[in-house]
């Protein structure tokens, strides 16, 4: 039983991360960003080659984990910039942003997969282990150290970011603007630029879970599209825009993955995820954030 | 050199024209009353100096520096850019920010420029003008009362580093005398070199406390209040 919750929550580190980005992102510019798998992969492939130069230069041990995180964020980031500038930018005050930009996006996460399977080819690519190898035993159970780094890497990483948003300017700015985009405006925030703030830092989480999936699976050309869908999942039986709600909602799916996974089979989960984000839909049309928080007016 | 000095102004939404044609001058120091009824454009007036408005035409110089000019979509893209120059906007229907506590809804007023480093002093300024907001300083926006909220949103356009105010509306929707009180400590306040144009549709509640009073009537100004207001001429006094 012990081995299930860690194992959920291991999964809720990751998805959560790519859950708050997407639910950063609708709730700030209004855009669904069917493109988060394509940011999910560049950060992949960015961290995959930083590790080609680095075991070349003979860097190992600390530096070379923390460089594996920073450049997959890093690469993320600057892929969700790079969305920005071309599904954000251009469209914004046009008629109907939010339909043109899901489908702007839904063009870059399919071109973006030809792209990467031009320039990397379809082969895996393993990354190092970030976490190294091993384990520790807690009582009864045990966890690797993959697994502890996972959830306690994202844990830091979310506290920072919701201590960012809750203290600075730039954070109070980015929640006033998701809050009520007309007094954002009257108070001199720019959606603009501000929007590309958001879709950077989204894109820096995004990046953060690719390299910490990766510790299990490998980055591919297709390695984004199930992140992507998990994470809608997530962030849409959160409520999109709602932190809280997110992180609830991702330890509720981690926990029905785990559990599915255990004592079903893994081919089931999908159908449970679905499921259960259709029941909650049913009951909280506004995702388990309309209980824990005002999101919008 | 004058506040705001606006010529041949026309705005709207789409193929609707609300504002035809105004000129405007404003002088430092001074206290403008807009008044109206609803729909008569007083707010989209307000709107378009800020550049709020679906498209507008139209020179509108603030200290001399053009903030106007011929728009024809990109409504709102320009605001940013234009309340930062020294403008602050108290619009109509609070635009608060709900999720966010008192303190850092009248904090948000100076998120442009070298304000920020003076939010509280600023901040202890507003609770001056409008005391009842100090006991709420740490509660959600969300769950204050109308007045209440009303009072942080004038609040928040008075944290900023502004030199023209532009309040739309302040008693809107409150009880007669909490409007009373809010308008008057909006109108005690130090302007210094700076201008207000406060748009209301309840003349009593400014007459006589403002410099200059304007009508506005069907998208135009009017020098004749009682004819924005739609006074009925005495012919029913004739019937009786």
């Amino acid at each position: 039983m012990i081995e299930v919750v860690i194992s959920a929550l291991v999964l809720a580190s990751m998805y959560g991360l790519i859950a708050i980005g997407i639910s950063l992102t609708w709730a700030s510019i209004g855009m669904l960003n069917l493109a988060q798998g394509f940011i999910f992969t560049a950060g992949g492939y960015t961290a995959w080659l930083y590790a080609q130069y680095a075991e070349g230069w003979g860097l190992e041990g600390v530096g070379l984990s923390a460089g594996v995180l920073v450049f997959g964020m890093l690469g993320s980031a600057l892929a969700g910039l790079f969305v920005g500038a071309i599904a954000f930018l251009p469209l914004q005050d046009r008629d109907n942003f939010r339909t043109r930009s899901l489908i702007a996006t839904l063009a870059i996460s399919l071109i973006g997969t030809q792209l990467w399977l031009i320039l990397f080819g379809p082969q895996n690519k393993p990354l190092p282990p970030v976490f190294g190898e091993g384990r520790i035993e807690i009582g009864p159970a045990g966890m690797s150290y993959q697994q502890l780094g996972t959830i306690i890497v994202a844990v830091v990483m979310l506290a920072l970011v919701i201590l960012w948003m809750r203290s600075s300017r730039r954070g109070l700015q980015m929640r006033a603007m998701m809050m009520n985009p007309l007094g954002a405006a009257v108070v001199g925030v720019s959606v603009r630029s501000t929007g590309m703030r958001v879709l950077a830092i989204s894109g820096a989480l995004t990046g953060l879970s690719s390299v910490l999936l990766a510790q299990v699976f490998f980055v591919s050309p297709t390695s984004g599209v199930q992140p992507l869908t998990t994470g809608l999942i997530i962030s849409l039986a959160g409520g999109l825009g709602s932190i809280p709600g997110t992180v609830a909602a991702a330890g509720l799916i981690g926990l029905a993955e785990a559990l599915t996974a255990r004592y079903l089979q893994q081919s089931l989960v999908p159908f449970v995820l679905f499921a259960i984000v259709v029941l909650i839909l049913i009951f909280r049309p506004r995702g388990l954030g309309g209980l824990l928080e005002d999101v919008r007016e | 050199m004058a506040i705001l000095e606006i010529e041949g102004l026309s705005a709207g939404y789409g193929p609707v024209r609300v504002l035809h044609d105004l000129s405007l001058t404003i002088e430092p120091g001074e206290r403008l009353g807009l008044v109206g009824l609803n729909g008569h454009g007083k707010t989209t007036f307000l709107s378009a100096i800020v550049g709020l408005t679906g498209w507008q035409d139209g020179s509108v110089l603030f200290r001399g520096e053009q903030i106007g000019g011929r728009r024809t979509h990109g409504m709102g893209r320009k605001t940013p850019q234009i309340v930062r120059r020294g403008i602050a906007l108290s619009p109509q229907g609070d635009a608060i920010f709900p999720g966010l506590s008192v303190k850092d809804n009248l904090d948000s007023g100076a998120y442009t420029g070298a304000t920020w480093r003076s939010r509280r002093k600023r901040r202890e300024r507003i609770l001056e003008v409008f005391p009842p907001l100090a006991p709420l300083l740490g509660q959600s926006a969300g769950t204050l009362s109308g007045g209440e909220r009303r009072m942080v949103s004038v609040g928040r356009a008075l944290m900023s580093d502004a030199s023209l105010y532009l309040v739309d509306e302040p008693s809107l929707g409150l009880a007669p005398k909490i409007s009373l009180n809010l308008v008057a400590a909006l109108l005690e306040i130090d302007l210094g070199d700076g201008a207000m144009i406060i748009a209301e549709q309840n003349l009593p509640l400014i007459e006589g406390r403002v410099d200059r009073v304007l009508g506005m009537h069907a998208g135009e100004l009017k020098l004749d209040v009682g004819e924005a207001l739609g006074d009925v001429p005495p012919a029913s006094a004739v019937h009786l």
